[in-house]
């Protein structure tokens, strides 16, 4: 659906995007992420032809964006950053002019426009003037909006930004429908709704793609990937030194609880299980365990671990 | 052409959601009006060669209308759009460049010939309550009706390029006067400079050519000016508005 190849982008003195090159996949939902000012939205805008790149190429549905940027726009639905709206149009009214804009023929306009109101449940508030709305209200008319043609490709620039935790999952459930239908680009800085809402997660960091992958496999891939939890009650000296003689663990770290339970982390490397080491050690030194459970890295960790410090992300590339 | 139309219908609309439109239509009337009742308070009761229509087109409060107005219609065009992004959503849907900025410019047109229709009413008013009703000549009306619309329309393309060149609508609004200011006043300079220079003059400054139009003279070559100038301005603008893929 998107192929780019070697996209440059150079402001007066500054690159944006660095010879960057991934592709895109139909029916796929891909989570961009990078820190401020890593070239996810320069990129977007490049994609929905509103600017063309220093060198480099990029494909949409097999048109070229440079060249056939027209049939690119036709079938991509872009919602920019800050979803800018005509604050002082009806709903209705503002959907069914960018129909219109987009070609949607005359006869089949009104039922567009339904049927996006109601996909984006806006159907009470189609007579509303969308100055008078709420943020979370607004972000779904510029949604709908993006959709109003019924593009192959859908390219939001941070959908959720600005909403309430209800509208953030509001939306995100929206996209998640949306991608059963669409292909789907978006840029976001909330992490857990790339986790829930994408197919892969492609981390950008100045201009270039650092990690592509699903979600599972990035967490999978940072250091502290075969964290395990234990709560023991025990000497504390003798866990440490017990544990950390394990096969496979790195180190070991130990808190001391109030209530004689001591809680060890207990760092190994990734794919080497050391649960069942850690239940066995227990068992045998007549340890009660009351917990033993795998750290869980989230995204956010491999977002900063990834973009922090780029050393570290290109050594695991080694490792896959 | 059907983009252009709704892109057109948008720009009508956009005039009369915002206060702007109705701002500027009243204090236009009211420019325009006060203009018209002092030429008639000044005409009454004398015999005059030439009719009250034709000192109104080119008279200090028609002018004056002309050069204030034409930059406030034109400032938001694509200063806000700009301002507000949504300049990114415009140029994101399968439209080209040429289709907007002509569309900015009839819109903005349609608004500046709307504005004028309450003063065709002025002619009627004169020669119905006329104490002596001298049947009107309707051809110098028309041609000034015309004329402005020319000169309007030149008008409304300059400001509409300002607009393009910003996206805070003062400055839009500061730099269409100038424009429109230099291209009211050269016809003032006709006595500055070398011959060469004066004729010049002459020739492009709006002054003059109101007045022609409104005795009544069809000059060809200067509807042929006005219209290549709109043409050539609305170029300049589009070009303007492609500069953000070669920045």
């Amino acid at each position: 659906m998107i192929a780019v190849e070697n996209l440059t982008k150079r402001y007066a003195g500054v690159t944006a995007v660095d010879n960057l090159s991934f592709t895109v996949k139909r029916g796929e939902i891909v989570g961009f992420l990078g820190p401020n000012g890593a070239g996810k939205s320069t990129t977007m805008r490049i994609l929905s032809a509103f600017m063309p790149a220093t060198s480099g190429k990029a494909t949409v549905a097999g048109y070229d964006v440079f060249t056939q940027s027209e049939e690119v726009r036709r079938r991509i639905g872009y919602m920019p950053e800050n979803n800018p709206l005509y604050l002082e149009m009806r709903v209705s009214e503002y959907l069914n002019y960018r129909a219109a804009l987009k070609g949607v023929p005359s006869s089949k306009r009104k039922a567009r426009t339904d049927e996006v109101l109601e996909r984006c449940g806006l159907k009470d508030v189609g007579r509303r003037i969308v100055g008078q709305l709420s943020k979370g209200y607004r972000q779904r008319v510029g949604l709908a909006d993006s959709l109003v043609h019924d593009p192959d490709l859908l390219i939001l620039d941070e959908p959720t930004i600005g909403l309430d935790p209800n509208q953030i999952r509001q939306v995100r459930q929206l996209i998640k429908d949306l991608g059963k239908r669409h292909t789907i680009l978006l840029s976001t800085h909330i992490l857990p709704e790339v986790e829930m809402t994408c197919s892969r997660v492609m981390i950008i960091n100045k201009g270039k793609v650092v990690a592509s992958d699903t979600p599972e496999n990035l967490t999978k891939l940072i250091e502290g990937g075969g964290t395990v939890r234990a709560e023991i009650r025990g000497d504390r000296a003798t866990i440490e030194r017990e544990l950390g003689a394990l096969p496979g663990v790195k180190n070991v770290t130990i808190e001391a609880g109030n209530d004689g339970f001591v809680c060890a982390t207990v760092f190994a490397p990734p794919r080497n299980d050391v649960r069942v080491h850690i239940y066995e050690k227990a068992a045998a030194n007549k340890w009660t365990l009351r917990e033993l459970s795998r750290v869980r890295q989230t995204l956010e960790d491999v977002f900063v671990s990834i973009t922090r410090v780029e050393a570290p992300a290109s050594k695991q590339e080694e490792e896959k | 052409m059907s983009k252009l139309c709704t892109l057109w219908q948008r720009e009508i609309a956009a005039y009369f959601l915002s206060p702007i439109a109705y701002l500027v239509m009243v204090s236009f009337l009211v420019l325009n009006g006060v203009g018209f009742w002092m030429l008639v308070m000044a005409f009454d009761g004398r015999t005059n060669d030439v009719s009250v229509m034709q000192i109104f087109f080119g008279s200090f409060f028609y002018w004056i209308g002309m050069l204030m107005a034409v930059p406030v219609i034109t400032m938001r065009l694509f200063a806000e759009e700009k301002r507000l992004g949504t300049i990114e959503t415009l140029m994101t849907a399968p439209v080209s460049d040429v289709v907007v900025v002509w569309s900015k410019f009839l819109g903005a047109a349609t608004f500046f010939a709307l504005l004028w229709m309450p003063t065709l009413s002025y002619s009627w008013l004169l020669n119905q309550f006329a104490a002596a009703p001298t049947p009107i000549d309707w051809g110098p009306v028309v041609m000034a009706y015309i004329g402005t619309m020319l000169v309007g329309f030149f008008y409304v393309s300059l400001g509409l390029m300002a607009s393009s060149l910003t996206q805070n609508q003062i400055i839009a609004a500061i730099i269409g006067f100038v424009l429109i200011a230099i291209m009211f006043f050269l016809g003032f300079m006709i006595n500055i400079g070398p011959a060469w220079l004066q004729s010049f003059f002459g020739y492009i400054g709006s002054i003059d050519h109101v007045r022609d139009f409104s005795r009544g003279q069809l000059d060809l070559r200067r509807v042929i000016l006005y219209i290549s100038a709109t043409v050539f301005v609305l170029f300049c603008t589009q070009k303007i508005v492609e500069s953000r893929k070669w920045r």
